[in-house]
């Protein structure tokens, strides 16, 4: 019994034991100078498949001071061991670094890692010079709010390395906007060789904040050949804590409308130093140097007696670090004039000083005569109503002329686009084709009289085939010769130009010369019996058949 | 018979005293610089006694001291499609261009040629030397009977005025095809399409020819050359003839 518990208890044991995940780091070099690149392997070996890591840079907290980035994961997809390269650069201060415990999130299972330690020590030979450096820019003062900073990551090569790139650069600070304002630019010579990203930096609120920048360089050793891997990724972080304070009060001029920086007025000029009155000229004005050239408000010049001024229209060109300020001048009155001044104040944030800016006024030289009724302030049209009566560049209003001579008290539309007119014109062209064509027509059968003595003709032909057909059933011999002979009368009569009256059997014949002669004969007796006499029935009964088919040619023939 | 001619007298001269009363009151308050009131006061006049071109000027120029550029230079325009050689509607246009910042497209020759009467004197001219020339054709055959000497003269003449017209005619069409920008800042588009990427801007008083409507838009030339879509309600067409759509008033349903 005792055998069996024991072997039931080691069966329930393997059953119930879990195997240990095993995670195990090894930096190297395992002691580093300050500011030396490092490596770092974590190997994990568990009980499962782990697939691949997830969001492991973002778990990961290096110690102040120290760039760690996760540069490469080696994992297979049927394998329990997983094996994670970082890349980081030591802090510049000596001492004992602990990275904390993170976590490495797998596809299949989540594993601690331990805290890594890395010891910094000075006692360690390590050339500087030798690695690729990245340095951060950025000048050592007091800021002020709105103030437009310019700062730079150098990238410096080393003897035995050189940058080629550099990737993603981000600022991690409230408190500020971060912009970047050119990428991955050759270091002047000055510096020596290797890579500037340069950026803005923007404080929007006062106080005691603390910066953070970090990227990547890709650096290339000078020892890498065709086969080698093609460059390696190096991280950099900076971290600086900044003073901003808002711009003194103590003698902030009233007309300060928010310049901070290094200003000078460059160039001044007008478009057309002889302008006539009320011609327009344009007033340019180029500001450069060094600051929140964006946010400087455009000085506003008034309108004064001798000028009229219109909103100015701005542009700027970022790569020259110009601000242009343009005006639109419009001279009232002839004579040597100076255009107005533009003024405006800037603070220095270098010296904490507050100082004026003036571009000269120009001399111009306005021709023409005084207006008399043209006042050009009244051009604007958002020039504000009711304000004393100005004399106008518009002509008087003379409402009672121009009268229309049809007087519409609706909306006056074009003709063009009146209905009425369109369809009477149409009408009446209708009207014209139709009577040219009836009176064309009436003229062409008054030259071709044939026609409707054919026409005619065949209607008595027709019509005489009805009534002998009709003859021929009610058995009246007589009607049926007479209708007959009527109907060959008339049709031989329009084919011969004759009159219908005087048709014989012999013009019968000289239409249709096949025909009986004796068929006919006693088709003509029958017609006419009541003047020569009746013929026999069965005699009359052939002819009508004979003078049936004589007529139905006829027709075909008219 | 003197007494005919007397009355006829009396009644010329009143009609002339008529014209020449002093300023109406509309035009008082334009003097005063009341704009608004004297707009309201020459609308109800062309409401009740009919639409000139001169009252169009006039309101033209009350609209234009308000600010309202778009509304001023349709008024301008219309008037200048009944009267094409209204002084007062010129010069609006002219300072409008000048002083106002506002860009109106070059006429073309046709364009000018069809100025020198009015679209619808050319269009008169044209249908009744038509009718001429066609019944001076027609007639003769009807009656069989050889065109004489004065039927000759009206024909040519007739035939003359109709191939002069006819330049006239399309110079009117494409001068009257223009609308007026009505909005302050208004987007010429790639596409005629809500989303329709910009491509220039036209501001407010600004005329522009009009091309065809498609989708709720209107495919327009600026005077600078620039062609692009703006939606319909952005633009008033010059014809039509009238007073200035109000647009802030709602679409009957």
């Amino acid at each position: 019994m005792r055998r069996f518990l024991s072997i039931l208890s080691a069966a329930l044991f393997v059953c119930v034991a879990r195997a240990e995940d095993r995670v195990s780091w090894e930096i190297t070099p395992r002691v580093t100078a300050p500011g030396q690149p490092f490596r770092l392997q974590i190997l994990v070996e568990s009980d499962v498949v782990l697939g691949g890591a997830q969001d492991v840079g973002k778990e990961i907290k290096p110690p102040r001071g120290m760039a760690l980035r996760l540069s490469g994961q080696i994992i297979r997809p049927d394998s329990t061991e997983a094996t994670l390269n970082f890349s980081g650069v030591a802090p510049d201060q000596e001492g004992e670094y602990i990275i904390p415990s993170f976590n490495l999130r797998f596809a299949r299972k989540l594993i601690i890692a331990p805290a890594v330690k890395l010891i910094v020590s000075k006692t360690v030979a390590f050339r500087r010079s030798e690695q690729a450096r990245a340095e951060l820019e950025i000048p050592q003062r007091t800021f002020f709010v709105g103030e437009l900073i310019h700062g730079a990551i150098n990238m410096y090569g080393g003897d035995s390395e050189g940058v080629v790139a550099s990737f993603g650069l981000e600022s991690v600070a409230e408190g500020f906007t971060f912009q970047i304002s050119s990428d991955r630019q050759t270091l002047p010579a000055e510096k020596g060789q290797g890579l500037q990203t340069t950026f803005d930096l923007t404080p929007i609120r006062e106080g005691e904040s603390e910066i953070a920048i970090n990227g990547i360089m890709l650096i290339r050793s000078a020892d890498s050949n065709t086969f080698s891997r093609a460059g390696r990724d190096r991280p950099f972080t900076f971290r600086r804590r900044i003073s901003v304070e808002h711009v003194p009060e103590k003698g902030r001029p009233a007309d300060w409308s928010g310049a901070i920086g290094q200003f000078a007025v460059e160039t001044v000029q007008v478009s057309n130093e002889k302008p006539e009155v009320g011609e327009p000229i344009r007033l340019r004005a180029v500001l450069t140097g060094t600051g929140n050239l964006d946010r400087i408000v455009p000085p506003e010049l008034a309108s004064s007696e001798i000028w009229d001024v219109l909103p100015a229209v701005e542009r700027r060109r970022h790569s020259e670090e110009q601000r242009f300020f343009v005006y639109t001048l419009v001279p009232r009155l002839p004579g040597k004039h100076a255009t107005p001044a533009i003024r405006f104040s800037v603070f220095n944030p270098e010296t904490r000083t507050y100082s004026k800016l003036e571009f000269p006024p120009q001399e111009v030289t306005v021709t023409g005569n005084a207006p008399v009724k043209v006042d050009l302030v009244s051009a604007d049209p958002s020039a504000p109503v009711g304000g004393p009566s100005k004399v106008s560049g518009l002509a008087t209003p003379q409402p009672r002329q121009g009268a229309t001579f049809l007087h519409s008290k609706g909306p006056v539309a074009p003709l063009a686009t009146s209905r009425g007119f369109w369809s009477g014109n149409l009408l009446a062209l209708l009207a014209v084709a139709l009577t040219t064509s009836i009176l064309l027509y009436a003229g062409y059968l008054a030259a071709h009289p044939e026609i409707l003595i054919r026409r005619r003709a065949r209607a008595r032909v027709s019509s005489a085939l009805t009534a002998t057909a009709d003859a021929q059933r009610r058995r009246d011999a007589h009607a049926a010769a007479a209708a007959a002979v009527g109907g060959l009368q008339a049709g031989c009569a329009a084919l011969l130009g004759a009159e219908s009256e005087a048709m014989t059997q012999s013009d019968v014949q000289r239409i249709f010369p096949d025909a009986n002669r004796d068929d006919l004969d006693v088709l003509f007796g029958h017609a006419h019996a009541g003047r020569f006499g009746a013929q026999s029935g069965h005699e009359s009964t052939t002819a009508q058949e004979v003078a049936l088919s004589l007529l139905r040619q006829l027709r075909q023939l008219l | 018979m003197s007494r005919s001619l007397l009355a006829f007298a009396c009644w010329f001269t009143a009609c002339f005293a008529a014209e020449t009363t002093g300023p109406s009151e509309a035009e008082r308050s334009y003097a005063k610089g009341d704009y608004a009131g004297a707009v309201e006061q020459w609308q109800e006049e062309i409401r009740s006694q009919g639409i000139t071109a001169g009252l169009l000027g006039a309101v033209g120029n009350a609209e234009w001291k308000l600010g309202r550029k778009g509304r001023a230079m349709i008024c301008w325009e219309r008037a200048l499609l009944l009267d094409p050689r209204d002084a007062v509607a010129l010069a609006g246009i002219r300072h409008a261009q000048n002083a106002g910042g506002t860009e109106r497209p070059a006429m073309s020759w046709s364009e000018t040629f069809s100025t020198a009467l009015g679209a619808d004197t050319w269009l008169i001219i044209a249908a009744a030397s038509f009718w001429v020339a066609l019944l001076s054709v027609v007639v003769p055959k009807m009656r069989r009977k050889p065109a004489n000497a004065w039927t000759q003269r009206a024909r040519l003449t007739a035939i003359t005025l109709l191939a002069l017209s006819v330049p006239a005619l399309w110079g009117a069409r494409s001068h009257a095809s223009r609308a007026v920008v009505r909005r302050p800042e208004v987007s010429l588009r790639l596409t005629p399409t809500l989303l329709g990427e910009p491509i220039h801007g036209v501001a407010e008083g600004d005329v522009v020819r009009t091309g065809r409507p498609f989708n709720g838009h209107v495919r327009v030339t600026t005077a600078g050359g620039k062609t692009g879509w703006v939606r319909t309600g952005e633009i008033e067409s010059v014809w039509g003839g009238g007073l200035p759509v109000d647009l802030d008033q709602k679409a009957a349903p």
